[in-house]
C-alpha cells in the first residue's frame, strides 16, 4: 500500500466515526424493557386502597402504624399501655430518638405513595390525560380515598401542603406551600360531594370491580363511603364552623351514609407474596419475632370496658373478651391465656416504668403474668384493615341529632345501633369474635343513651371504642369532643408539661427544607398546639 | 531537619569542588541490561562534569576525562543510575538495573499512553507495584491510603471485604452517591460498582469492584488527579483517574519464576476505654430524685425493665446476680469481652508468576490466591487470580498485545453495621461488664440458639421469652438487638463473583510516523449472593432468605490514528480516536420469609416467596484527539479533546465537549549556565474540563410506570423513578479545573519539590435534590448546584543519605478546601445521609465546605447561657445547626525507606487533620451508661453538677439554675444529653497513625549462587501498627460505616484491626 492510500485509509477511519457515534442505537438503549409509558390505572388503584390501610404499597406496611398509629395514638388516646420498649412517644410525651420518627412517618409516607398515586389516576382520568373521560367510577372512588387521607393528614399536623402539593411531575412544584386546615376541609367537602355524585352504576365498569378490593366495585356503597365521610369531617368542624358542618351532615345524610356493617371498609390482606407489601402492618408491628412492641391494654381502657362495677361482669361492655384476648403469654410461637376470666381482666396504668408499676403493685411486678393484651386473634398477619364502619357513623348522626345538626333527628335510636353495630363488626377478624343481639340489648339496658351520664359523653366514649386500632381516628375525636374524659400522665421530662398531645410536629427536612414552611405552616410547631377544628389557629 | 541541611550543605560542597579539569584519561567498556545483552542509549557521564557520551547499539562506549575525575555516572530511563570508580582501570563495565523508583521518568497517562514526565502538564503520581505486595490489603485501594497527596483514602469500618472510599481532591459533586475516580486497568475501564452500603437502618457493606485485583499483578499504578490528566476520558473522568498496569512478560533467557508468599494475623486495636465498676441493672424509684440503682432480683424485672444491654445498676460487689438466662453470677466485671468474641483473623496470600519470552513472542502467566479469615469468627474473604499477558511481534509493524485476568472471589459473612439488627459488633458493645460474653453461646451445636430442654434442665438455665431450642437466645427485651453469636454463626451474608477482565490490543506502524491502533477490552462480572436471617432471630422469627445474581458487564471499542514526526527541533506527536461504550447490568433476586420445614434454610423451603428483576443499559460513543508540540525537549505545548454521546440523556441534548490546554518548560534544560546542583526544574501550566453523568442511571429521565407486588392477585402499578422525580432536562455536571506546578529536583536528584497549585469548579452539578415530600417526591435531579475545591499539594522527596546506607524520604501533602456555592434554587442546603440516632444529618450548605455535620444542640437562652429542664436535663429547640465538618483539612504521609547492605526498611505515616466526625457509637454508649462519663452523678461517684438557666413557667423567661443530680437525675441526663445535645458527641478526626512498615532482608547473591533462587527476601511487614494520635475516645477516628458522600459518621462498625506478618519473595 502506497503511504497516501495508507493516510486515505486512516482519514476514512476516522471519518467512519466521526458520522457513527450519535446513533438511533445509542438513543434506544434507553428505551427500558421493563416498563411501560401507559399503564392501566386500575393497578394503581390497587395499591392505594392497600396503603390507605398500611402504607403497604411504599414497601414498608408497619412504619406509619407502628411509629404513629400505635407509638403515639394508640398510647395517648389512652387504649394501650406501655411501661417500656419499643416505641411509645405518646405514653409519657417525652420526646427522645423514636420521636422523631412518630411526628414525621405520615407526612414522610402517605405523599409519595398512596396520594401520588391516586394524584397520578386523577391526572390521567382527568382533561389531558392519556384516559381523559374515561374510569368515571375508578377516578370518583380515587377522589374519595385522597380525601380520607388527607383528612388523616390534616388532622395529625394542621396546616398541610395541599392545593400545590403532588405536583412535582405536572407543575414542577418542588416545595408547595402550606394551606389552612379550614381551606383543605372547605376543598376536601367539595371534593366529597363531587365525586360521590359522579359514582355511578349506569358508569361503565373499565376494571374498577376487579382493581377494587375493598367493595369489589359495589357502586352504591362507594356513594355510602364518601357521604360517611363527609359526616366525619362534619361532625369534625362542627365546634368551629357549624354552618359547614350543617350543610354538610344534611348533605351526607341526603346523599346516603352507610347503613350497616355490610358497608364496613375493609381493606384485605394477604401473608405474601411479600412480608412488607401484602401484610397488616399494625399485625407486624405487634407480633413477637417481627415488631415485638408491647401489646398491654391501659388500665383506663379496660377498666371502661368492665363497666361501672368492676367486680361484677353482668355490667361489662361484650367488648372486653373481644378486645382483650386475656392475660396471656405470646411467644413467638405461642399463644396461651394464662387467665382469661373477665372479672380478673387488668389493664397497665399509662406512664409508668418498670420500676413505677413495681412500687404500685408492691412488688416486681410481671407485666406478662399481670396485664390483659390485645386479642391475638385481631392481630394475625393477614387480618383485614379498617378504615371506617358503619357504628361510627351512627354515633356521629346520633351527636348531629343530640346537637341539631344538619336537620338529624332521633338521637337514641342512632346511639343504639351505632353501639350494636360496633360491638358486631369484628367478626371479619375471626368468625368467633360475635356478639348476640341479646347482649347488645342487655348492655343498652343497662346504659341507657343519656342515663349514667350526659349523652354526648356516652357518644364519645362509644367512638372512642369504636376507634380500636384506628387509633388516629380516635385520637383525632377525642380532640374534638373532648370525650372520654382522660385523665393525662404527668412524666418527669415529659415535654408537654403534662398535657395529652393535641398534634404531631412537622418532619425536620419540612421546617429546614421546604422555604415555605415558615409562612403557612401551624404554629409553634409542637404537640401542645391545638388545631383550627380543636379551638387552635385556622 | 537540620542534620539533612547539614548532610545537603557538604554535598553541595563535593559538587562544586569537584569541578576541575585536569589531563585527560580514555576509559571505555560495556553497559549491559539484566539479562546480559548490551543496553544502547545509556548516558555515560564523567561525574562533576558537563561530558558524557551514549552507548552504541552494542552496549559498548568510550569516554576521555580528565585525570581529576574518577567518577562516571551511568543512567537510563526506568534504571537505577549507577556510578563507577574508574581508579586506575581503562575498562569499567556496568550492568544496569531496573529501577522501580525511577519508572517515574515515564508514566502511563490517559488512554496507556505513556509520556515522560518533562511533558507532564498537570499532575500525575505513579506509584510502583512493590508498594501493593509487602504490607498488603485486600482492596488496592487502600494501599493508596497516605501515599499520593491529594488523594484521600478511608478504609470502612466493615470488614475484610469491604469497600474504599477514594477521593482525589475533594468531592466534585454534592449529586451522586459516590465521589470515586474512575479505575482503569490496562487501558480498560473496570467497573468499580458498590453493590450496597449500610445506611441509617443497618445493612452490610457488599464491596466494590477495585476488590478483584490482586495486588500481585501490579506493575504500576498511576493517578491522573487533575481535570487535564484526565480530560481525554471525558465524561468518566470528573473525579480523577486511576490506571493499574499489570505486569507483563518480557524477553529473556528460560523461565523467569517469581514466587511470593504473604502470612498476616489480623487483630482487633481495641480503642474503647468504657467503664468496669457498674454492670447490667437500671434506676428503679417513683420519681427520678428517689431512683437508686438496682440489680435485676429475678428475670421477670430484667425482662419487664428492657434491661440486659445497659450498665446502669450499682456498682460491682460480687453478690449473686440472675443473668438473662436465669442463671446467677457474681455480679463482677468480667473481663474483656471483645477479646473473647472477636477472633484473630489471618490472611494468607501465594502467588507464583511465570514470565519468558524472546524479542517477539513474550508472556507472563501468574496465578495468586488469597486466603483470609477476618476478626469476626465465621466470616473471611478469599480471592484467586489468574492473568496472562502476552506479547507479540509480527514483523516490524504489526504488534499484539493481549491480556486475560480472572478472579474468584468469594466474601463469607459480611458483617452489618451501623444500626443494630444482626449487628454482631453491636452487640459486643452493648454486653454489661458483668456478663461473659461466652455465656451467650447457648446450644454449643447452634451458637447463640436457645439450648437444647436437657440443657436447659443440668444447667438451670430459664428462657424467659417462650423461645423453643434452636430460636435465636436473646439477653433482653429487644428483639432488634441479637446475641453476637447467632450473628456470626447463624446469619449469612455470603457471595462469589466471577470475574474476567480481557482486553486485546492490535497496532500497526503504518509509517514510521503514523500508526494505527484498535483496542477491545471486557469487564464482565456475575456475583452470586446468599442472605439468610435465620429463623428464630429476634425481630424476624420467621427468617427470611435472598438468594441473588448480579451480572455486569461491560465493553469498549477504541481506535486510533497517531502520529509522530520530529520536524528539526520540533516534534509533533497526535492522534485521534474514538471509542464506544457499552455496559449492561442484570439484577435477578429470589426471597421468601418462613420456612416450612422448620430450620432448614433454603429458598426451595420459603413458604413466602417473591422475585425480583432489574436491568440497566447504558452507552457512550466518544471521539477525542490530542496534539502535543514540543521543542527542544523542553517546551511542551499540548491540546486534547473529547466528545461524549451518552444514551442516558436526552436525544436532543446528549452530548458534551471536554477540552484541555497546557503547557509545560523545562528550565533546567533550556538554559545553559545554570548552578550544576539544579539538576531539574520544571513549571507547568494547565486547564482542562471533564464531566460526568453517572449519577443519570439508564431509563431514569422520563417518567415511566413499573409493575409492583400483586395483592391478592391483583396487579399493583408504581412509578419506575421510585421517589425520584425524573428530569428530561439533565445533562452531565462540568467540573472544569486550573493547575499550575513547580517541579524541581537539586542536588543530583538527592532533593526534590513537586508543588501543584489547582482550582476546580464543578459547574451544573447534578443533583439529587431532597424536595418536600408534599410534592409526591422525594428528591429529584436538577443541574443547579456548583461547588468549588482548591488547593496544593506538596510532594517533597530527598535522599538524606546515599552509600552504604540508603535513606530516602517522601513526604506528601494536601489541602484542599471546599465551599459549596450554589444548591438547587431557594434551597441553601442539601440534605444527606443521617446515622440511626436520627438526631444528626450530613448537609450540605452554601457558603460551607461540602458535607457538614449538623444536628441538634442543647438549647441555649438569649444569653448564651445552656437551658435545661427542672430536671436537670438538657433541652433542645430541635433546629438542625452546624456541629462540624465531615471531610478533612489536611491529608499527607511520610514514607521513610532504609536499606543497609541486606537489610530495608520502609515505613508511612499518614496523617488527617481537621474535620470531625460525629460518633453515634459514644451515644449509644453513653445512654446505655457504659461510658466512663457517665459514672459521673452515681452514688458514691463524682457529683453531677448542670450550671445554666431554666425556664420554671414556661414562659420564655429563663432562671439561673444550678443543680446537682441524684443518681436517678444523672441517668437522665445522660440519657438526653445523647438525644438532644449532639455537640457533646463530635470529635476531632485528626489523627497519625503508623500506617505500614516493612523490614526486610535479602540474602546475598554469594549465598545463592549454589541455590536455584535468583533472588530470596524475607519481610516482617505491617499495616495500621499503632494509631500514633487521634482524638476520639472509644473509636478510631477513621470509623464511618460507609463510603457515600455523607462522611463523618461513626455508628457502630467493625472495630478497627492492625495486621503484621511476613512476605517471602524468591525469584528463580
Amino acid at each position: 500500500m502506497k503511504l497516501i492510500n495508507k493516510l486515505l485509509l486512516s482519514a476514512l477511519l476516522s471519518g467512519v466515526l466521526v458520522t457513527s457515534c450519535d446513533t438511533d442505537s445509542l438513543h434506544d438503549m434507553n428505551i427500558n424493557p421493563q416498563a411501560v409509558s401507559e399503564v392501566n390505572l386500575n393497578f394503581f388503584f390497587t395499591g392505594c386502597e392497600l396503603g390507605a390501610a398500611s402504607g403497604g404499597d411504599a414497601g414498608d406496611n408497619r412504619y406509619i402504624d407502628w411509629r404513629t398509629n400505635i407509638g403515639m395514638c394508640s398510647y395517648a388516646i389512652q387504649q394501650l399501655a406501655n411501661a417500656g420498649g419499643g416505641i411509645a412517644p405518646g405514653e409519657k410525651y417525652v420526646s427522645d430518638g423514636s420521636t422523631f420518627e412518630s411526628n414525621d412517618a405520615p407526612f414522610e409516607f402517605m405523599y409519595g405513595t398512596e396520594l401520588k398515586h391516586l394524584a397520578e389516576i386523577i391526572k390521567q382520568t382527568g382533561p389531558g390525560g392519556y384516559d381523559e373521560g374515561n374510569k368515571v367510577n375508578l377516578r370518583s372512588a380515587s377522589r374519595i380515598l385522597r380525601a380520607f387521607l388527607f383528612q388523616r393528614l390534616t388532622d395529625y399536623y394542621g396546616s398541610i401542603p395541599y392545593f400545590e402539593a403532588l405536583q412535582a411531575n405536572s407543575g414542577g412544584t418542588f416545595f408547595p406551600a402550606y394551606d389552612k386546615q379550614k381551606d383543605v376541609y372547605a376543598d376536601l367537602f367539595r371534593e366529597l360531594d363531587e365525586a360521590s355524585a359522579a359514582l355511578s352504576a349506569s358508569n361503565p365498569d373499565d376494571g374498577f370491580a376487579t382493581a377494587d378490593i375493598i367493595y369489589n366495585g359495589d357502586i352504591a356503597k362507594w356513594k355510602k363511603f364518601g357521604y360517611s365521610l363527609m359526616l366525619r369531617m362534619a361532625m369534625r368542624v362542627s365546634n368551629v364552623d357549624p354552618a359547614s358542618a350543617a350543610t354538610n351532615v344534611g348533605k351526607a345524610v341526603t346523599g346516603g351514609v352507610f347503613t350497616s356493617n355490610a358497608d364496613n371498609v375493609w381493606v384485605p390482606m394477604a401473608i405474601g407474596p411479600s412480608e412488607w407489601n401484602n401484610q397488616n402492618g399494625i399485625s407486624r408491628a405487634f407480633y413477637p419475632g417481627d415488631g415485638g412492641q408491647p401489646s398491654f391494654l391501659s388500665k383506663t381502657f379496660v377498666d371502661w370496658l368492665k363497666g361501672t362495677n368492676l367486680a361484677d361482669v353482668s355490667d361489662d361492655d361484650p367488648r372486653l373478651m373481644i378486645i382483650s384476648g386475656g392475660i396471656a403469654e405470646w411467644s413467638p410461637t405461642t399463644w396461651t391465656v394464662t387467665n382469661g376470666n373477665p372479672l380478673e381482666q387488668k389493664g397497665m396504668p399509662n406512664g409508668h416504668t418498670q420500676s413505677t408499676l413495681d412500687i404500685l403493685e408492691g412488688t416486681t411486678v410481671d407485666q406478662v403474668a399481670t396485664y390483659s393484651r390485645m386479642n391475638f386473634l385481631m392481630l394475625q398477619d393477614d387480618e383485614p384493615y379498617m378504615l371506617m364502619n358503619y357504628g361510627e357513623v351512627e354515633l356521629m348522626l346520633a351527636e348531629a341529632a343530640e346537637r341539631g345538626i344538619g336537620g338529624v333527628s332521633g338521637a337514641q335510636a342512632h346511639y343504639n345501633a351505632g353501639v350494636k353495630a360496633s360491638m358486631q363488626m369484628y367478626t371479619p377478624y375471626d368468625a368467633s369474635l360475635t356478639v348476640s343481639d341479646a347482649a347488645v340489648t342487655s348492655y343498652l339496658a343497662t346504659y341507657p343513651y343519656g342515663g349514667p351520664k350526659p349523652a354526648l359523653e356516652m357518644i364519645g366514649e362509644q367512638y372512642w371504642v369504636n376507634h380500636f386500632l384506628n387509633w388516629w381516628e380516635a385520637w383525632s375525636n377525642w380532640r374534638r369532643a373532648d370525650f372520654p374524659t382522660l385523665t393525662p400522665v404527668n412524666f418527669p421530662g415529659n415535654s408537654t408539661g403534662g398535657t395529652i398531645p393535641v398534634r404531631l410536629n412537622y418532619p425536620n427536612a419540612e421546617v429546614g427544607g421546604n422555604p415555605n414552611f415558615e409562612a403557612g405552616s401551624t404554629k409553634p410547631n409542637v404537640w401542645t398546639t391545638k388545631l383550627w377544628w380543636d379551638g387552635g389557629p385556622e | 531537619m537540620k542534620q539533612r541541611y547539614q548532610i545537603l550543605t557538604v554535598l553541595l560542597f563535593f559538587v562544586l569542588t569537584s569541578v576541575t579539569a585536569l589531563a585527560q584519561k580514555t576509559v571505555s567498556g560495556t553497559v549491559s541490561d539484566p539479562e546480559g545483552k548490551g543496553m544502547p542509549g545509556v548516558n555515560v557521564i564523567v561525574k562533576g562534569t558537563s561530558s558524557g557520551t551514549t552507548t552504541d547499539t552494542n552496549g559498548l562506549y568510550n569516554i576521555s576525562m580528565s585525570e581529576g575525575s574518577n567518577t562516571l555516572v551511568f543512567s537510563f530511563i526506568g534504571y537505577s543510575t549507577q556510578e563507577a570508580e574508574v581508579g586506575t582501570r581503562t575498562t569499567v563495565d556496568i550492568a544496569m538495573t531496573e529501577d522501580v523508583s525511577q519508572l517515574n521518568e515515564v508514566v502511563v497517562t490517559a488512554l496507556g499512553i505513556e509520556r515522560n514526565t518533562k511533558a507532564l502538564q498537570s499532575s500525575v503520581t505513579q506509584i510502583s507495584g512493590d508498594n501493593f505486595t509487602q504490607a498488603r490489603e485486600n482492596n488496592l485501594a487502600n494501599a493508596l491510603a497516605g501515599r499520593v497527596a491529594g488523594v484521600s483514602v478511608n478504609k470502612i469500618a466493615s470488614g475484610p471485604a469491604g469497600s474504599t472510599r477514594v477521593v482525589i481532591r475533594g468531592a466534585k459533586t454534592l449529586g451522586s452517591t459516590f465521589n470515586q475516580p474512575l479505575y482503569v486497568v490496562d487501558g480498560i475501564p473496570m467497573d468499580n460498582t458498590n453493590f450496597g452500603q449500610s445506611g441509617v437502618w443497618g445493612g452490610a457493606d457488599q464491596g466494590d469492584g477495585v476488590n478483584s485485583i490482586s495486588p500481585d499483578d501490579i506493575q504500576s499504578t498511576t493517578v491522573l488527579k487533575g481535570a487535564t490528566a484526565a480530560a481525554l476520558y471525558g465524561s468518566r473522568a470528573a473525579n480523577g483517574v486511576i490506571l493499574v498496569t499489570t505486569k507483563k512478560g518480557s524477553s529473556r533467557k528460560g523461565l523467569g519464576i517469581e514466587f511470593n508468599s504473604n502470612f498476616v494475623f489480623e487483630k482487633i486495636n481495641d480503642v474503647t476505654d468504657f467503664q468496669h465498676s457498674n454492670g447490667n441493672g437500671g434506676l428503679v424509684g417513683p420519681t427520678l430524685d428517689t431512683q437508686v440503682a438496682k440489680t435485676p432480683d429475678n428475670l421477670t424485672e430484667h425482662w419487664g425493665n428492657w434491661w440486659g444491654l445497659q450498665g446502669w445498676g450499682p456498682k460491682f460487689d460480687g453478690s449473686s446476680v440472675v443473668q438473662f438466662d436465669g442463671v446467677s453470677r457474681p455480679y463482677s466485671y468480667k473481663g474483656d469481652n471483645f477479646s473473647r468474641f472477636f477472633e484473630t483473623g489471618t490472611s494468607f496470600t501465594n502467588s507464583l508468576a511465570f514470565t519468558g519470552g524472546s524479542e517477539t513472542q513474550n508472556f507472563r502467566f501468574s496465578i495468586s490466591n488469597l486466603n483470609s479469615k477476618g476478626i469476626i469468627p465465621n466470616s473471611g474473604f478469599d480471592r484467586l487470580n489468574l492473568s496472562l499477558a502476552t506479547n507479540s511481534k509480527f514483523g516490524k509493524k504489526l504488534t499484539l498485545t493481549a491480556k486475560v485476568m480472572y478472579s474468584h472471589e468469594d466474601a463469607k459473612n459480611r458483617p452489618n453495621v451501623s444500626d443494630s439488627p444482626g449487628n454482631a459488633s453491636l452487640a459486643v458493645y452493648y454486653t454489661p461488664g458483668d456478663v461473659d460474653i461466652n455465656d451467650l453461646k447457648g446450644d454449643p451445636n447452634k451458637l447463640g440458639g436457645v439450648p437444647s430442654l436437657q440443657d436447659q434442665q443440668d444447667n438451670g438455665i430459664t428462657i424467659f421469652d417462650g423461645k423453643s431450642p434452636g430460636e435465636e437466645m436473646q439477653v433482653s427485651n429487644n428483639l432488634w438487638t441479637q446475641n453476637p453469636w447467632w450473628v456470626a454463626y447463624q446469619f449469612r451474608n455470603d457471595d462469589v463473583r466471577d470475574r474476567v477482565i480481557a482486553s486485546g490490543q492490535l497496532r500497526y506502524d503504518i509509517t514510521d510516523f503514523l500508526y494505527a491502533q484498535v483496542k477491545g477490552g471486557m469487564d464482565q462480572y456475575t456475583k452470586k449472593g446468599t442472605q439468610l436471617t435465620p429463623e428464630g432471630t429476634g425481630y424476624q422469627r420467621g427468617g427470611n432468605m435472598t438468594e441473588y445474581e448480579n451480572r455486569s458487564q461491560e465493553i469498549n471499542l477504541e481506535y486510533i490514528v497517531g502520529f509522530n514526526k520530529t520536524f528539526g527541533e520540533i516534534n509533533v506527536n497526535a492522534f485521534v480516536g474514538g471509542n464506544q461504550m457499552r455496559a449492561k447490568g442484570e439484577y435477578l433476586a429470589a426471597n421468601g420469609n418462613g420456612f416450612n420445614v422448620p430450620f432448614f434454610a433454603a429458598i426451595n423451603n420459603a413458604a413466602q416467596r417473591n422475585f425480583s428483576y432489574g436491568i440497566s443499559e447504558t452507552g457512550i460513543n466518544s471521539l477525542f484527539g490530542s496534539a502535543e508540540v514540543s521543542y527542544k525537549n523542553y517546551v511542551y505545548l499540548t491540546a486534547t479533546a473529547r466528545k461524549d454521546w451518552f444514551s442516558v440523556l436526552n436525544p436532543n441534548a446528549n452530548n458534551i465537549i471536554y477540552p484541555s490546554v497546557g503547557a509545560s518548560f523545562v528550565f533546567s534544560d533550556a538554559f545553559t549556565g545554570l548552578p550544576s546542583w539544579l539538576s531539574f526544574g520544571k513549571v507547568r501550566a494547565s486547564w482542562g474540563q471533564v464531566g460526568n453523568a453517572s449519577s443519570v442511571g439508564a431509563y431514569s429521565i422520563n417518567n415511566t410506570y413499573s409493575l409492583g407486588t400483586a395483592h391478592l392477585d391483583r396487579p399493583t402499578a408504581n412509578f419506575s423513578s421510585g421517589g425520584n422525580l425524573p428530569n428530561p432536562n439533565l445533562k452531565p455536571f462540568t467540573s472544569t479545573e486550573l493547575e499550575f506546578g513547580f517541579d524541581v529536583r537539586l542536588f543530583d536528584n538527592r532533593l526534590g519539590l513537586d508543588l501543584a497549585y489547582y482550582d476546580q469548579a464543578t459547574t451544573d452539578d447534578i443533583l439529587n435534590a431532597n424536595i418536600s415530600r408534599a410534592s409526591g417526591y422525594t428528591s429529584t435531579s436538577v443541574n443547579l448546584g456548583e461547588i468549588t475545591n482548591n488547593g496544593i499539594e506538596v510532594l517533597l522527596t530527598g535522599t538524606p543519605i546515599r552509600g552504604a546506607i540508603t535513606w530516602d524520604v517522601s513526604l506528601n501533602f494536601a489541602k484542599n478546601n471546599s465551599n459549596v456555592k450554589a444548591l438547587i434554587e431557594g434551597q441553601d442546603r442539601l440534605a444527606g445521609d443521617e446515622p440511626r440516632t436520627r438526631t444528626v444529618r450530613i448537609q450540605h450548605i452554601v457558603g460551607y465546605p461540602y458535607g457538614m455535620i449538623t444536628g441538634l444542640k442543647q438549647m441555649t437562652s438569649p444569653d448564651g447561657q445552656l437551658v435545661f429542664n427542672a430536671d436537670g436535663a438538657p433541652l433542645t429547640d430541635g433546629k438542625y445547626q452546624i456541629l462540624g465538618k465531615g471531610v478533612p483539612d489536611f491529608t499527607g504521609g511520610i514514607t521513610n525507606t532504609l536499606s543497609f547492605k541486606q537489610f530495608s526498611l520502609a515505613f508511612l505515616v499518614d496523617f488527617r487533620s481537621g474535620g470531625e466526625i460525629y460518633s453515634g457509637t459514644n451515644v449509644r454508649m453513653t445512654q446505655a451508661g457504659f461510658t466512663k462519663q457517665t459514672l459521673q452523678g452515681r452514688e458514691g461517684e463524682a457529683p453531677l453538677i448542670v450550671t445554666g438557666v431554666t425556664d420554671s413557667n414556661d414562659d420564655g423567661t429563663y432562671e439561673p439554675f444550678t443543680k446537682t443530680l441524684t443518681p436517678g437525675e444523672a441517668a437522665n441526663y445522660w440519657g438526653n444529653l445523647g438525644d438532644r445535645a449532639q455537640e457533646n458527641f463530635i470529635y476531632d478526626a485528626s489523627f497519625i497513625k503508623l500506617r505500614s512498615l516493612t523490614f526486610g532482608y535479602s540474602l546475598p547473591k554469594s549465598l545463592l549462587s549454589k541455590t536455584p533462587f535468583q533472588t530470596l527476601s524475607l519481610s516482617f511487614v505491617g499495616r495500621n501498627l499503632a494509631i500514633l494520635f487521634k482524638n476520639t475516645p472509644n473509636i478510631d477516628p477513621e470509623s464511618n460505616y460507609a463510603s457515600g458522600n455523607s462522611q463523618g459518621l461513626d455508628y457502630f462498625g467493625v472495630p478497627p484491626t492492625r495486621t503484621y506478618g511476613f512476605n517471602l519473595r524468591a525469584t528463580f
